[in-house]
Protein backbone atom coordinates (compact mmCIF):
# COMPACT_ATOMS: atom_id res chain seq x y z
CA UNK A 1 0.00 0.00 0.00
CA UNK A 2 1.32 3.41 -0.99
CA UNK A 3 2.06 5.61 2.01
CA UNK A 4 2.00 9.39 2.06
CA UNK A 5 4.41 10.60 4.70
CA UNK A 6 3.36 13.56 6.82
CA UNK A 7 6.99 14.33 7.65
CA UNK A 8 6.04 14.72 11.30
CA UNK A 9 8.57 12.87 13.44
CA UNK A 10 6.77 10.17 15.38
CA UNK A 11 3.43 10.49 13.61
CA UNK A 12 4.38 8.53 10.51
CA UNK A 13 5.52 5.67 12.76
CA UNK A 14 2.18 5.79 14.58
CA UNK A 15 0.41 5.62 11.21
CA UNK A 16 2.36 2.55 10.13
CA UNK A 17 4.52 4.54 7.70
CA UNK A 18 2.23 7.42 6.78
CA UNK A 19 -1.28 8.14 5.59
CA UNK A 20 -2.73 5.98 2.86
CA UNK A 21 -2.69 7.55 -0.58
CA UNK A 22 -5.88 9.28 -1.80
CA UNK A 23 -7.60 9.14 1.55
CA UNK A 24 -9.36 11.72 3.71
CA UNK A 25 -7.85 12.14 7.15
CA UNK A 26 -9.47 14.09 9.95
CA UNK A 27 -7.39 15.99 12.51
CA UNK A 28 -9.55 17.23 15.37
CA UNK A 29 -8.62 19.36 18.33
CA UNK A 30 -9.36 22.38 20.46
CA UNK A 31 -8.16 25.85 19.41
CA UNK A 32 -4.38 26.11 19.56
CA UNK A 33 -3.66 22.39 19.73
CA UNK A 34 -1.83 22.48 16.38
CA UNK A 35 -4.32 21.20 13.78
CA UNK A 36 -3.36 23.77 11.17
CA UNK A 37 0.36 23.38 11.93
CA UNK A 38 0.05 19.64 11.42
CA UNK A 39 -1.72 20.23 8.12
CA UNK A 40 0.82 22.80 6.93
CA UNK A 41 3.68 20.46 7.84
CA UNK A 42 2.01 17.72 5.78
CA UNK A 43 1.81 20.09 2.80
CA UNK A 44 5.37 21.42 3.29
CA UNK A 45 6.86 17.94 3.58
CA UNK A 46 5.05 16.85 0.43
CA UNK A 47 6.53 19.75 -1.55
CA UNK A 48 10.13 19.71 -0.30
CA UNK A 49 10.71 16.03 0.43
CA UNK A 50 8.35 14.13 -1.86
CA UNK A 51 7.99 16.41 -4.89
CA UNK A 52 4.23 16.50 -4.35
CA UNK A 53 2.63 19.93 -4.85
CA UNK A 54 -0.18 20.87 -2.50
CA UNK A 55 -3.28 22.95 -2.03
CA UNK A 56 -4.48 24.69 1.10
CA UNK A 57 -8.19 25.34 1.08
CA UNK A 58 -9.13 27.78 3.81
CA UNK A 59 -12.62 28.76 4.87
CA UNK A 60 -11.61 31.33 7.45
CA UNK A 61 -8.01 32.49 7.57
CA UNK A 62 -6.52 34.68 4.87
CA UNK A 63 -3.61 33.23 2.87
CA UNK A 64 -1.29 35.79 4.51
CA UNK A 65 -1.94 34.11 7.85
CA UNK A 66 -0.63 30.82 6.45
CA UNK A 67 2.41 32.55 4.93
CA UNK A 68 3.20 34.13 8.31
CA UNK A 69 2.57 30.99 10.35
CA UNK A 70 4.59 28.86 7.93
CA UNK A 71 7.45 31.38 7.95
CA UNK A 72 7.72 31.01 11.73
CA UNK A 73 8.80 27.41 11.08
CA UNK A 74 11.11 28.42 8.25
CA UNK A 75 8.71 27.25 5.53
CA UNK A 76 8.55 29.75 2.67
CA UNK A 77 5.03 29.23 1.37
CA UNK A 78 5.13 32.44 -0.71
CA UNK A 79 8.11 31.14 -2.64
CA UNK A 80 6.42 27.78 -3.10
CA UNK A 81 3.40 29.59 -4.57
CA UNK A 82 5.68 31.51 -6.93
CA UNK A 83 7.26 28.22 -8.00
CA UNK A 84 3.83 26.75 -8.71
CA UNK A 85 4.14 24.07 -6.04
CA UNK A 86 1.48 25.44 -3.72
CA UNK A 87 -1.83 27.25 -3.95
CA UNK A 88 -3.57 28.77 -0.95
CA UNK A 89 -7.23 29.21 -1.81
CA UNK A 90 -9.66 31.09 0.38
CA UNK A 91 -13.29 30.35 -0.29
CA UNK A 92 -16.52 29.35 1.40
CA UNK A 93 -17.86 25.81 1.85
CA UNK A 94 -20.97 26.44 -0.27
CA UNK A 95 -18.97 27.79 -3.23
CA UNK A 96 -16.32 25.07 -2.89
CA UNK A 97 -19.00 22.39 -2.85
CA UNK A 98 -20.66 23.80 -5.99
CA UNK A 99 -17.27 24.26 -7.67
CA UNK A 100 -16.20 20.67 -7.06
CA UNK A 101 -19.55 19.35 -8.28
CA UNK A 102 -19.13 20.87 -11.73
CA UNK A 103 -16.82 19.49 -14.38
CA UNK A 104 -13.70 21.60 -14.89
CA UNK A 105 -14.27 23.80 -11.85
CA UNK A 106 -11.67 26.19 -10.47
CA UNK A 107 -10.26 23.76 -7.87
CA UNK A 108 -10.07 20.97 -10.42
CA UNK A 109 -8.14 23.33 -12.73
CA UNK A 110 -5.77 24.34 -9.93
CA UNK A 111 -5.11 20.69 -9.04
CA UNK A 112 -4.23 19.93 -12.66
CA UNK A 113 -2.29 23.16 -13.15
CA UNK A 114 0.21 22.44 -10.36
CA UNK A 115 -0.18 18.64 -10.27
CA UNK A 116 -1.35 18.74 -6.65
CA UNK A 117 -1.23 15.49 -4.71
CA UNK A 118 -2.01 16.79 -1.23
CA UNK A 119 -4.64 19.09 0.21
CA UNK A 120 -5.23 20.70 3.58
CA UNK A 121 -8.84 21.70 4.22
CA UNK A 122 -9.02 24.12 7.13
CA UNK A 123 -11.57 23.53 8.48
CA UNK A 124 -14.35 21.06 7.90
CA UNK A 125 -16.31 22.65 10.76
CA UNK A 126 -17.35 25.44 8.40
CA UNK A 127 -19.54 23.01 6.44
CA UNK A 128 -21.96 23.36 9.33
CA UNK A 129 -22.78 26.75 7.81
CA UNK A 130 -24.47 24.96 4.90
CA UNK A 131 -26.60 22.73 7.07
CA UNK A 132 -27.03 22.06 10.75
CA UNK A 133 -29.14 19.02 9.96
CA UNK A 134 -26.84 16.02 10.67
CA UNK A 135 -28.06 13.73 7.86
CA UNK A 136 -27.79 16.47 5.22
CA UNK A 137 -24.43 17.60 6.59
CA UNK A 138 -23.12 14.06 6.41
CA UNK A 139 -24.26 13.83 2.78
CA UNK A 140 -22.55 17.13 1.93
CA UNK A 141 -19.26 16.15 3.59
CA UNK A 142 -19.44 12.69 1.98
CA UNK A 143 -19.73 14.31 -1.47
CA UNK A 144 -16.93 16.74 -0.66
CA UNK A 145 -14.56 14.02 0.58
CA UNK A 146 -15.27 11.90 -2.49
CA UNK A 147 -14.60 14.80 -4.83
CA UNK A 148 -11.14 15.23 -3.26
CA UNK A 149 -10.42 11.53 -3.74
CA UNK A 150 -11.67 11.77 -7.33
CA UNK A 151 -8.98 14.39 -7.94
CA UNK A 152 -6.37 11.95 -6.62
CA UNK A 153 -5.65 14.01 -3.52
CA UNK A 154 -4.58 12.82 -0.11
CA UNK A 155 -6.38 15.12 2.29
CA UNK A 156 -5.87 16.37 5.80
CA UNK A 157 -9.13 17.85 7.03
CA UNK A 158 -9.12 19.80 10.27
CA UNK A 159 -12.10 20.04 12.58
CA UNK A 160 -12.55 22.20 15.64
CA UNK A 161 -13.41 20.73 18.98
CA UNK A 162 -14.55 23.39 21.39
CA UNK A 163 -13.79 21.43 24.54
CA UNK A 164 -10.40 22.46 25.87
CA UNK A 165 -10.30 19.46 28.18
CA UNK A 166 -12.32 16.26 28.21
CA UNK A 167 -15.11 15.24 25.85
CA UNK A 168 -16.81 17.84 23.70
CA UNK A 169 -20.56 17.97 24.08
CA UNK A 170 -22.58 17.36 20.96
CA UNK A 171 -19.64 16.21 18.80
CA UNK A 172 -21.06 14.96 15.53
CA UNK A 173 -19.41 11.62 15.07
CA UNK A 174 -21.15 10.99 11.76
CA UNK A 175 -18.25 12.79 10.07
CA UNK A 176 -15.77 10.45 11.77
CA UNK A 177 -17.35 7.53 9.89
CA UNK A 178 -16.71 9.21 6.53
CA UNK A 179 -12.98 9.66 6.92
CA UNK A 180 -10.22 7.09 6.54
CA UNK A 181 -8.13 8.18 9.50
CA UNK A 182 -9.02 10.14 12.60
CA UNK A 183 -6.35 11.87 14.67
CA UNK A 184 -7.25 13.57 17.94
CA UNK A 185 -5.20 16.36 19.47
CA UNK A 186 -5.90 17.13 23.10
CA UNK A 187 -4.79 19.36 25.92
CA UNK A 188 -3.85 17.46 29.05
CA UNK A 189 -3.38 19.03 32.46
CA UNK A 190 -0.51 17.49 34.39
CA UNK A 191 0.81 18.99 37.59
CA UNK A 192 -0.57 22.45 36.86
CA UNK A 193 0.85 22.57 33.34
CA UNK A 194 -0.80 22.09 29.96
CA UNK A 195 0.66 19.42 27.75
CA UNK A 196 -0.58 18.10 24.47
CA UNK A 197 -1.62 14.56 23.59
CA UNK A 198 -2.08 12.92 20.19
CA UNK A 199 -4.07 9.79 19.50
CA UNK A 200 -4.71 7.98 16.23
CA UNK A 201 -8.27 6.93 16.91
CA UNK A 202 -8.93 5.21 13.60
CA UNK A 203 -7.09 4.23 10.46
CA UNK A 204 -9.08 2.38 7.86
CA UNK A 205 -7.23 -0.42 6.05
CA UNK A 206 -4.08 -0.26 8.17
CA UNK A 207 -2.75 -1.10 11.57
CA UNK A 208 -1.69 1.84 13.69
CA UNK A 209 -0.24 2.74 17.06
CA UNK A 210 -3.06 2.85 19.64
CA UNK A 211 -0.96 4.67 22.22
CA UNK A 212 -1.56 8.19 23.46
CA UNK A 213 1.58 10.17 22.73
CA UNK A 214 2.85 13.50 23.96
CA UNK A 215 3.62 16.05 21.28
CA UNK A 216 5.02 19.53 21.09
CA UNK A 217 5.22 22.36 18.59
CA UNK A 218 8.86 23.28 18.11
CA UNK A 219 10.61 25.77 15.82
CA UNK A 220 10.64 23.02 13.18
CA UNK A 221 6.98 22.10 13.50
CA UNK A 222 5.23 19.30 15.33
CA UNK A 223 7.18 16.53 17.02
CA UNK A 224 5.42 13.51 18.41
CA UNK A 225 7.17 12.14 21.47
CA UNK A 226 6.95 9.26 23.90
CA UNK A 227 3.68 7.96 25.32
CA UNK A 228 2.46 9.31 28.63
CA UNK A 229 3.81 6.89 31.17
CA UNK A 230 2.37 5.98 34.54
CA UNK A 231 -0.82 7.97 33.86
CA UNK A 232 -4.36 7.00 33.04
CA UNK A 233 -7.41 8.96 31.93
CA UNK A 234 -5.29 11.05 29.54
CA UNK A 235 -8.17 11.79 27.16
CA UNK A 236 -10.29 13.10 30.02
CA UNK A 237 -7.85 16.00 30.07
CA UNK A 238 -7.08 15.49 33.76
CA UNK A 239 -5.11 12.26 34.04
CA UNK A 240 -4.25 10.58 37.30
CA UNK A 241 -1.04 8.87 38.21
CA UNK A 242 -1.61 5.14 38.01
CA UNK A 243 0.04 4.70 41.37
CA UNK A 244 -2.61 6.97 42.92
CA UNK A 245 -5.37 4.92 41.34
CA UNK A 246 -3.74 1.76 42.68
CA UNK A 247 -3.52 3.20 46.18
CA UNK A 248 -7.12 4.38 45.99
CA UNK A 249 -8.33 0.97 44.80
CA UNK A 250 -6.33 -1.37 46.96
CA UNK A 251 -4.49 0.31 49.78
CA UNK A 252 -6.92 2.82 51.29
CA UNK A 253 -9.72 0.33 51.74
CA UNK B 1 -11.52 77.42 -8.87
CA UNK B 2 -12.57 74.46 -11.03
CA UNK B 3 -9.81 75.25 -13.51
CA UNK B 4 -7.20 75.45 -10.76
CA UNK B 5 -8.27 72.01 -9.46
CA UNK B 6 -8.07 70.46 -12.90
CA UNK B 7 -4.64 71.95 -13.31
CA UNK B 8 -3.50 70.50 -9.95
CA UNK B 9 -4.93 67.10 -10.87
CA UNK B 10 -3.18 67.24 -14.22
CA UNK B 11 0.14 68.07 -12.57
CA UNK B 12 -0.32 65.33 -9.96
CA UNK B 13 -0.97 62.70 -12.58
CA UNK B 14 1.60 63.94 -15.10
CA UNK B 15 4.47 61.77 -13.89
CA UNK B 16 2.35 58.66 -13.39
CA UNK B 17 2.89 55.62 -15.60
CA UNK B 18 0.23 56.15 -18.33
CA UNK B 19 -0.93 52.53 -18.12
CA UNK B 20 -1.42 52.80 -14.37
CA UNK B 21 -3.12 56.15 -14.76
CA UNK B 22 -5.55 54.69 -17.26
CA UNK B 23 -6.18 51.70 -14.97
CA UNK B 24 -6.80 54.02 -12.05
CA UNK B 25 -9.09 56.34 -13.96
CA UNK B 26 -11.06 53.63 -15.69
CA UNK B 27 -11.33 50.90 -13.07
CA UNK B 28 -10.69 52.22 -9.57
CA UNK B 29 -13.37 54.80 -9.10
CA UNK B 30 -14.00 54.25 -5.39
CA UNK B 31 -12.18 53.28 -2.21
CA UNK B 32 -14.24 50.09 -1.95
CA UNK B 33 -12.98 49.08 -5.40
CA UNK B 34 -9.44 49.77 -4.20
CA UNK B 35 -10.10 47.48 -1.21
CA UNK B 36 -11.45 44.80 -3.53
CA UNK B 37 -8.47 45.13 -5.85
CA UNK B 38 -6.17 44.60 -2.85
CA UNK B 39 -8.30 41.68 -1.67
CA UNK B 40 -8.14 39.86 -5.00
CA UNK B 41 -4.45 40.65 -5.36
CA UNK B 42 -3.81 38.95 -1.99
CA UNK B 43 -6.28 36.15 -2.71
CA UNK B 44 -5.88 35.51 -6.44
CA UNK B 45 -7.51 32.08 -6.28
CA UNK B 46 -10.63 33.15 -4.41
CA UNK B 47 -13.98 32.53 -6.01
CA UNK B 48 -16.89 33.59 -3.87
CA UNK B 49 -20.25 35.29 -3.54
CA UNK B 50 -20.76 38.98 -2.77
CA UNK B 51 -22.07 37.99 0.68
CA UNK B 52 -18.89 36.12 1.58
CA UNK B 53 -16.55 38.66 0.01
CA UNK B 54 -18.28 41.40 2.01
CA UNK B 55 -17.53 39.41 5.18
CA UNK B 56 -13.88 38.96 4.20
CA UNK B 57 -13.59 42.66 3.38
CA UNK B 58 -15.57 43.78 6.44
CA UNK B 59 -17.86 45.93 4.27
CA UNK B 60 -21.58 46.31 3.72
CA UNK B 61 -22.82 43.63 1.34
CA UNK B 62 -24.99 45.94 -0.80
CA UNK B 63 -22.06 48.28 -1.45
CA UNK B 64 -19.79 45.34 -2.22
CA UNK B 65 -22.35 43.81 -4.59
CA UNK B 66 -22.50 46.96 -6.73
CA UNK B 67 -18.73 47.43 -6.80
CA UNK B 68 -18.08 43.78 -7.64
CA UNK B 69 -20.55 43.98 -10.52
CA UNK B 70 -18.81 47.11 -11.83
CA UNK B 71 -15.35 45.54 -11.58
CA UNK B 72 -16.70 42.53 -13.47
CA UNK B 73 -18.20 44.82 -16.11
CA UNK B 74 -14.81 46.53 -16.44
CA UNK B 75 -13.01 43.22 -16.93
CA UNK B 76 -11.04 43.22 -13.65
CA UNK B 77 -13.13 40.38 -12.22
CA UNK B 78 -15.05 37.53 -13.76
CA UNK B 79 -18.67 37.04 -12.79
CA UNK B 80 -20.04 33.51 -13.18
CA UNK B 81 -23.04 31.47 -12.14
CA UNK B 82 -22.17 28.50 -9.95
CA UNK B 83 -24.81 26.23 -8.47
CA UNK B 84 -27.38 29.02 -8.53
CA UNK B 85 -24.97 31.54 -6.97
CA UNK B 86 -23.33 34.55 -8.60
CA UNK B 87 -19.63 34.29 -7.82
CA UNK B 88 -16.66 36.54 -8.51
CA UNK B 89 -13.05 35.74 -9.18
CA UNK B 90 -10.06 37.60 -10.52
CA UNK B 91 -10.03 37.88 -14.31
CA UNK B 92 -7.73 35.36 -15.93
CA UNK B 93 -6.58 37.99 -18.51
CA UNK B 94 -2.79 38.22 -18.07
CA UNK B 95 -2.72 41.94 -18.95
CA UNK B 96 -5.25 42.78 -16.25
CA UNK B 97 -3.35 40.71 -13.69
CA UNK B 98 -0.09 42.46 -14.55
CA UNK B 99 -1.72 45.88 -14.22
CA UNK B 100 -3.23 44.92 -10.90
CA UNK B 101 0.14 43.69 -9.68
CA UNK B 102 1.79 46.95 -10.77
CA UNK B 103 -0.95 49.02 -9.17
CA UNK B 104 -0.66 47.25 -5.81
CA UNK B 105 3.13 47.53 -5.93
CA UNK B 106 2.94 51.22 -6.79
CA UNK B 107 0.48 51.73 -3.90
CA UNK B 108 3.30 50.96 -1.49
CA UNK B 109 4.70 54.35 -2.42
CA UNK B 110 3.18 57.19 -0.39
CA UNK B 111 3.37 59.71 -3.27
CA UNK B 112 1.48 57.34 -5.54
CA UNK B 113 -1.15 56.71 -2.88
CA UNK B 114 -1.72 60.42 -2.36
CA UNK B 115 -2.24 60.90 -6.09
CA UNK B 116 -4.56 57.92 -6.32
CA UNK B 117 -6.59 59.11 -3.33
CA UNK B 118 -6.88 62.57 -4.85
CA UNK B 119 -8.06 61.05 -8.11
CA UNK B 120 -10.75 58.97 -6.38
CA UNK B 121 -11.99 61.88 -4.28
CA UNK B 122 -12.28 64.03 -7.37
CA UNK B 123 -14.13 61.26 -9.18
CA UNK B 124 -16.66 60.75 -6.39
CA UNK B 125 -17.66 64.45 -6.18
Amino acid sequence: MERVKTGIPGLDEMLGGGLLSQTANLVEGAPGTGKTTLGMQFIYHGIVACGEPGLILTFEEFPQQYYRDAASFGWDFRQMEREGKLRVVMSSPEVTKADLEQVGGRIERLVREIGAKRILVDSLSHFERISEEPVRLRGIVYGFVNSLKREGLTAVLTRENLALLGEAEGTDDAIAFLVDAYVLLRYVEIESAMRKALLVLKMRGSNHDKGIRQFGITSRGIEVRAPFEGREGIMSGSPRRMVDSFVQAFVRR
Amino acid sequence: MEERELDLAGRLMADMDPRLLEFLQAKITSFVKWDLINFFHDNPHTTDTADNISRYAGRNVETIRTELAELARDGVLEETQLGGMTVYSLASDRRIRELLEQFVEASDDRQFRVKAIYHIIRGTR
